[in-house]
């Protein structure tokens, strides 16, 4: 009996090859019983997400990874061309790799903790559908083990990675909790929904979203739960915000000092962050100078994104200590030998 | 208690004792003298308080805020508690008629607010920022002669003036760390508006709305203490109106015109915080004049 691992991710192949072995909810349980209708497959788990799609089996010895793939090919009818597409690990580096992809090591933002779920998801699926034995019971508890370990004795996954994450870092650091905050987003683009929903995320409940063009105000609004609010009338609200994310395609700024300074005595002087994601800038930089007033730009928050990247990059040694202890632990013919 | 017996944690409360406290047992028994032993537990709470302040200093730059300096802030203030009650043992009163008392008394007070507000408010590095405050005061009770050595035992005790004493210097405490909460505004409000946001400072750091919450209620806490010290002091049998007690209520007077100004009309954080650093500084400078 050998482990092997079958795979294919945003690294190793564009979307449009990704797609075609992507698997919905439905398709995986067939997939799974196809795979297991093999007689040289003894157990098996396949996990799908938007970024990858991999197959971990336990096949007798006289099959190989080749013959796997030619079988998935086969089902997913793929004609095209498999050089660089899929990677392959046997035995231990099949145990290794399915740590690291637990971890958030293999991630395209490294680090991220989604994929943890959805691994333990696909193991769930197998183990229900008794598509999993001794040799996949054991290694995926052992990754979850390792994934959790990692998470905890690292800094794999702290700091934000994403202008909308660092946003949401320095939000807290004014405010701590975000619970109850209220905040308006300027411009009703792209930057401005992916800021949005990262503050709400956090607990801010209130969000109003205003735009020169009020009907693309109104959509956002919805789509994201939160007010639409004319332009004209975006200062007047100013007095109750706390955090305002400005992302206007506008060539001038849109926010002054006279327009916090004009509120600052309604406000009773309450700290205000403002974050500027707009290119022009959207916020006079002189609103910066006021007392209570934390004003953030692009270069900063990409600045902040850039280092916490490069301190989870700086981590992988150590995670890749961690799960080789780990592995050294699993005593399974199917991974040593 | 016979002159061998071994130094005892308190001074014996004997009724002869009234000239001066136990001229008879001064000089060394066992290498602990009984006039030293204030300055045996000032010294210990020192180095208690300076391994708080090191070693939390030591975890913020790891970027691993812990309970170390809690801890420690907890054996100094345990320490100073002992010192407190020696000397309070000694004159029959608060403790609180020299200099080197009067500092450890507000260097207890300090340690004391922080040990319940550092815990309430999660402000995990305020230790590290209460442990020098605390250490230099100790430092000050340490000064050869800033501990009376003839303390002379009280024949009766003035409950108003021991009111207004005690509580105007616990006053002080909760005061002196509204400031130290201050100062900690001033750092973190500097790097996030430098946009300096390296090191464990700024992560380890209770966020700004936090700091100023803290800032004004520790404040706030002060000042109603302090009040009750001054009316305590202005009910003084001899209740004159010493020119201690005037500075004590000018400054009652200062810090009730800032915290109106920000309960009732808002003020920013910065401006709080110089105002509560500043009060105390200035207060601080002029009792010390005087």
């Amino acid at each position: 009996m050998k482990l092997v691992c079958l795979g294919l991710n945003h690294e190793t192949a564009p979307v449009g090859v990704r797609e075609k072995f992507a698997l919905s909810d439905h398709a995986l349980d067939r997939e799974i019983e196809n795979l297991m209708a093999s007689q040289d497959v003894e157990e098996g788990v396949v996990l799908s997400t938007c970024n990858r799609t991999e197959y971990y089996a336990v096949v007798n010895g006289g099959s190989g990874i080749g013959e796997l793939e030619n079988w998935i090919c086969e089902q997913r009818d793929y004609h095209g061309s498999r050089e660089g597409v899929f990677y392959q690990y046997e035995a231990r580096a099949a145990a290794e790799h399915l740590c690291r992809v637990a971890s958030g090591m293999n991630s395209m933002v490294l680090g991220e903790t989604e994929i943890f779920g959805q691994v333990k998801k696909a193991y769930q699926r197998s183990l229900e559908g008794g598509a999993t034995k001794a040799v996949l019971n054991k290694l995926f508890q052992r990754a979850f083990g390792v994934g959790k370990k990692v998470r905890t004795h690292t800094a794999i996954q702290e700091g934000a990675t994403s202008v909308a994450g660092a946003s949401v870092e320095l939000a807290e650091k004014v405010f701590g909790r975000l619970h109850g905050s209220s905040v308006m987003v300027i411009g009703a683009g792209d930057m401005s929904r992916k800021t949005a929903r990262a503050l709400q995320s956090r607990g801010a409940s209130s969000v109003m979203v205003t735009n020169r063009s009020f009907d693309k105000a109104v959509d956002l609004a919805e789509e994201i739960g939160g007010r639409a609010v004319p332009f004209q009338g975006w200062e007047e609200e100013l007095a109750h915000l706390d955090v305002v994310i400005a992302a206007t395609g506008a060539p001038h700024f849109v926010v002054k000092p006279q327009h916090v300074e004009a509120v600052r005595r309604k406000r009773k002087f309450r700290p205000l962050i403002m974050v500027d994601i707009a290119v022009p800038r959207d916020i006079d930089p002189k609103v910066g100078e006021i007392e209570e007033v934390y004003l953030y730009d692009i270069d900063t928050l990409q600045e902040m994104a850039d280092q916490a990247r490069k301190r989870r990059e700086e981590q992988l040694l150590l995670c890749e200590t961690i799960i080789r202890e780990e592995i050294d632990k699993v005593t399974l013919p199917a991974v040593n030998d | 208690m016979s002159d061998l017996d071994g130094p005892a944690l308190f001074p014996p409360n004997s009724a002869i004792l009234k000239e001066s406290a136990y001229p008879h047992l001064k000089g060394w028994r066992g290498g602990v003298s009984y006039m030293g032993m204030e300055i045996g537990w000032v010294v210990i709470a020192t180095f208690l308080a300076s391994a708080g302040g090191v070693l939390g200093a030591l975890a913020m730059r790891a970027d691993k805020p812990g309970r170390a300096a809690f801890f420690w802030m907890s054996l100094a203030f345990g320490a100073q508690l002992m010192a407190l009650g020696w000397r309070g043992g000694l004159r029959g009163q608060c403790p609180l008629g020299d200099v080197g008392e009067v500092c450890l008394f507000l260097a207890w007070s300090l340690t004391l607010f922080y040990l319940v507000t550092g815990t309430t408010y999660r402000l995990s590095l305020l230790g590290v920022f209460t442990a020098p405050l605390v250490i230099v005061l100790q430092l000050i009770a340490l000064v050869p002669g800033a501990f009376d050595t003839g303390v002379v035992r009280a024949d009766s005790v003035d409950a108003w003036r021991e009111a207004h004493t005690s509580l105007s210097v616990l006053s002080y405490g909760a005061l002196a760390l509204a400031a130290v909460a201050g100062v900690m505004f001033f750092v973190l409000n500097y790097r996030l508006k430098a946009h300096k946001f390296g090191g464990g400072l700024v992560h380890g750091m209770p966020s700004i709305s936090r700091l100023v919450q803290a800032m004004a209620r520790i404040a706030l806490v002060g000042w109603v203490i302090l009040t009750a010290g001054t009316v305590a002091g202005l009910l003084m049998p001899e209740g004159n109106f010493s020119i201690h007690l005037m500075v004590a209520t000018i400054t009652w007077v200062l810090y009730a015109v800032l915290l109106g100004i920000y309960f009732v009309r808002g003020l920013p954080g910065r401006q709080l915080a110089i105002g509560l650093t500043g009060l105390f500084v200035l207060s601080l400078m002029v009792f010390a004049k005087l």
